[in-house]
């Protein structure tokens, strides 16, 4: 009873939703996390599209991942860079 | 008539979307609103015994979508309650028969003959799910407060967003006392964990047992909690959306709660 009467008064630690709330919510993440190959595939040549705008890179060897960890989730790129393009010039608007 | 299809959906099976769909479309009938509640469970179906219609179906939805039937003759008509109809599903088929654009045109039928038109979804996310929100306007999603519903409502809840429709959420078999204690999720938890908007709360209820039972409608049990909250979300839907959403309370009182407060009581 005494017991009792201290945890009612200074915590709810032993809740058992709390246990459930925080488990849900990490679940969650983990599920939203997870992405379809044909997501990562579409990623995939879209990097390697915008990349190529700016460098010459090794497209087979571009490779494109997400590691997990306990703490965070990573998206991680590699790729050789063949070399640097050139800027291009932007163009400018004719002063009229 | 230019009707509204809702679908009644949870992603995981036993949490009361059969229930809750009887319930809403009596309570809407009751309401004065033409009413279809729609079985989409195609091959199990249940929703005509929960509604004590078995006895009465010659065509099913699958006959009125593939024209072998008209809609009149696969909606039949609730003899205690006025305008309120039920399209079983085919018990013999599977969900296959029927695909999403069939089931757009058939609800589009629909619209023009009833208010409101309730698809009660199958469990699970495959082609019974797509075929019962294909045509949707509007979704509730049914949740009870346990880790595995919730998780399941969260994946229904994302597939319904990527449809552009925005879901409510109805929390049902909250137990008071057990939320009390700290030891079932509360509805703040679950709106919390799912960010949704909130529709209604039903608390566990013995009645609802009973009047699977017998067949008859848990709205017109006077004395089903239950049966009140699902006549509150059908007057929410219905547009009263300043109703006020009750949250069940533990029955005892003030002073229990004041002993419980001080550990009096377990």
């Amino acid at each position: 009873m005494i017991a009792n009467f201290f945890k009612n008064i200074f915590g709810k630690k032993n809740e058992s939703k709390n246990v459930a709330k925080q488990r849900l919510k990490f679940a969650l993440i983990y599920d939203h996390l997870e992405v379809t190959e044909d997501i990562l595939e579409a990623l995939h040549k879209d990097m390697v599209e915008v990349i190529s705008k700016y460098f010459e890179i090794d497209q087979e060897a571009f490779k494109l991942d997400i590691r997990r960890s306990d703490e965070l989730s990573a998206l991680v790129v590699n790729t050789p860079i063949l070399s640097a393009k050139r800027k291009r010039k932007q163009a400018q608007p004719d002063p009229t | 008539m230019d009707g509204k299809i809702i679908v009644v959906t949870s992603g995981k099976g036993g949490v009361g979307k059969t229930t809750a769909t009887a319930s809403i479309g009596a309570a809407l009938a009751l309401e004065g609103k033409k009413v279809a509640v729609v079985d989409m469970d195609i091959g199990l179906r249940n929703l005509d015994v929960v509604m004590g219609l078995e006895n009465r179906i010659v065509f099913n939805i699958v006959d009125a979508v593939k024209g072998r039937c008209k809609l009149k003759q696969a909606a039949i008509k609730d003899r205690r309650i006025d305008n309120l109809f039920l399209i079983p599903a085919s018990q013999s088929d599977n969900k296959n028969v029927l695909d999403p654009e069939e089931m757009v045109r058939f609800s589009s039928m629909l619209r023009r003959h009833f208010d409101y038109v309730f698809m009660d979804c199958p469990a699970g996310i495959e082609r019974g799910f797509e075929n019962s929100v294909a045509a949707a306007d509007e979704a509730l999603v049914i949740c009870t407060p346990e880790v595995a519903a919730v998780r399941d409502a969260d994946r229904v809840i994302g597939l319904l967003y990527a449809r552009s429709i925005t879901p409510k959420l109805v929390v049902n078999r909250i137990v008071p006392a057990l939320v009390e204690r700290g030891d079932m999720l509360s509805h703040v938890d679950m709106v919390d964990v799912l960010s949704v908007e909130l529709i209604g709360l039903v608390e566990m209820d013995d009645q609802v047992v009973v009047s699977t039972n017998t067949g008859v409608p848990l709205v017109m049990q006077k004395t089903s909690k239950a049966g009140a909250a699902f006549r509150r979300i059908a007057m929410r839907l219905n547009g009263q959306v300043d109703l006020p959403i009750q949250v069940p309370e533990a029955s005892g009182g003030l002073f229990k709660k004041f002993r419980s407060k001080f550990g009096l009581k377990k």
